[in-house]
C-alpha cells in the first residue's frame, strides 16, 4: 500500500514537471542577444573576406552563432515596416556586413552616426554573394555593444 | 590610349545607363503563415533582396533561410532543422519575368496589377511558379506586393505524421518590398 503511495506520488511528480517543462519549451522566446555573450568577435573585414573566399568554410564556422562584429558604420537604413538595420564596411569596398536590428533594441541604431567605429552582436544567418549589389554577410537580431 | 579611354567611357556610361532601369532592396520583408486548427505558425524575413529590371521585364528575389524570425524558438529550430534543412540549403531564390511588364509606365506614379512568372528554389528543389501581386511606382521608388501560396509538398519539405494536424501543407506567402533605384 505505502509503495503503491510513494510510485503514485513519484509519477505525479513526472507527470507535472514534465509537462511544465514542455509548455515551458513551448513558449520559450527567442534569446535577448543583450544578455548573451558572444561566440566569436572579429571585425568586418574578416568576416567579409572569410567568406568571400570559402563561403562553405565560413558557413559551418560561422552560422547560427553569435558574431561580435567591429567596423565602421557606412549607414544606418530603416525600411517602409519601421525595421532598422546598420551597415558595416570598410571605405571602397562593395561587400558589407548587414545588421538587421533587434526590434526591442532598435534605438541604439538610431543614434549610431555614419564613419564611426562600432561593435554589434548578431546572429549570422549567411552570406547573400551578389555582383551588381555587393555581397553581404547577413547578422539577425542584432544589438549596439558600443 | 585615346581609344582605350573613349571605350572606357563607353562602359561606364552604359553600365550607367543600364542601371537607371534597375530598381533594388536588401530590406524587403516576406512573411508566411501556415494555419490549422490546431496551430497559426507565423515568421518573418526582414533582410529580403530583390531586383526589379524594368527594361527586361525581370523580377528576383533571394533569401537566406535562417534569416525567419519566429516568435517561439522552438518553432524556428524545428523549421530550420527538420523542414527546410537550412544548414544543408541555406538560400531560396526566385527568378523570374513580369509577363505584363509593358503595361507599366515605371517613369509615372500609379498602381499596377501584375502577373510574375519564374522559378522558385527552396530546399534543393525548383518548380514554375506563378503570382499575381501589384507594383506601385512612386515619386521613383516602387512598391512590390503580393500574397500568394505554396505546397511544401511541391518542394519535397515533409511533415512529420506526428504534427501533420498542427502543419498545414499549404503555406501563406507575403511579399513586400520597397524598391529603390540602383545607382552605381
Amino acid at each position: 500500500m505505502r509503495k503503491k503511495k510513494i510510485i503514485l506520488i513519484m509519477l505525479t511528480v513526472t507527470i507535472i514537471s514534465g509537462g511544465w517543462y514542455g509548455y515551458s519549451e513551448y513558449n520559450r522566446k527567442p534569446i535577448d542577444l543583450s544578455i548573451s555573450k558572444a561566440d566569436l568577435q572579429l571585425s568586418t573585414s574578416e568576416l567579409i573576406s572569410s567568406f568571400e573566399n570559402n563561403v562553405q568554410e565560413s558557413n559551418k564556422k560561422y552560422l547560427d552563432k553569435i558574431l561580435a562584429v567591429s567596423g565602421v558604420v557606412k549607414s544606418v537604413e530603416k525600411n517602409d515596416q519601421g525595421f532598422y538595420f546598420v551597415v558595416l564596411s570598410e571605405r571602397g569596398n562593395m561587400s558589407s556586413v548587414r545588421c538587421s536590428m533587434d526590434e526591442t533594441h532598435q534605438q541604439a541604431a538610431v543614434l549610431l552616426t555614419e564613419n564611426t567605429q562600432v561593435t554589434i552582436k548578431g546572429v549570422c544567418t549567411g552570406f547573400n554573394s551578389d555582383e551588381l549589389l555587393g555581397s553581404d554577410v547577413i547578422l539577425n537580431r542584432c544589438v549596439v555593444m558600443k | 590610349m585615346k581609344k582605350l579611354l573613349s571605350g572606357s567611357l563607353l562602359v561606364i556610361l552604359t553600365l550607367s545607363l543600364n542601371a537607371q532601369d534597375k530598381y533594388f532592396t536588401k530590406t524587403g520583408n516576406i512573411s508566411f503563415n501556415s494555419k490549422t486548427a490546431l496551430e497559426n505558425i507565423e515568421a518573418r524575413h526582414k533582410s529580403v533582396t530583390c531586383v526589379v529590371d524594368t527594361k527586361a521585364g525581370n523580377i528576383a528575389f533571394a533569401i537566406l533561410m535562417k534569416g525567419f524570425e519566429f516568435e517561439k524558438a522552438l518553432m524556428q529550430e524545428h523549421f530550420n532543422e527538420n523542414y527546410v534543412e537550412s544548414n544543408k540549403f541555406p538560400k531560396a531564390e526566385f527568378k523570374g519575368e513580369i509577363l505584363n511588364n509593358a503595361e507599366i509606365n515605371y517613369s509615372k506614379n500609379g498602381n499596377y496589377s501584375v502577373k510574375v512568372k519564374g522559378k522558385l528554389a527552396m530546399h534543393g528543389e525548383t518548380n514554375d511558379t506563378e503570382a499575381m501581386g501589384t507594383m506601385i511606382v512612386k515619386d521613383g521608388k516602387i512598391q512590390v506586393n503580393s500574397i500568394f501560396n505554396i505546397l511544401l509538398s511541391d518542394y519535397k519539405i515533409e511533415i512529420p505524421k506526428v504534427v501533420s494536424d498542427k502543419v498545414s501543407n499549404t503555406v501563406n506567402i507575403d511579399v513586400r518590398c520597397s524598391l529603390e533605384p540602383l545607382k552605381i
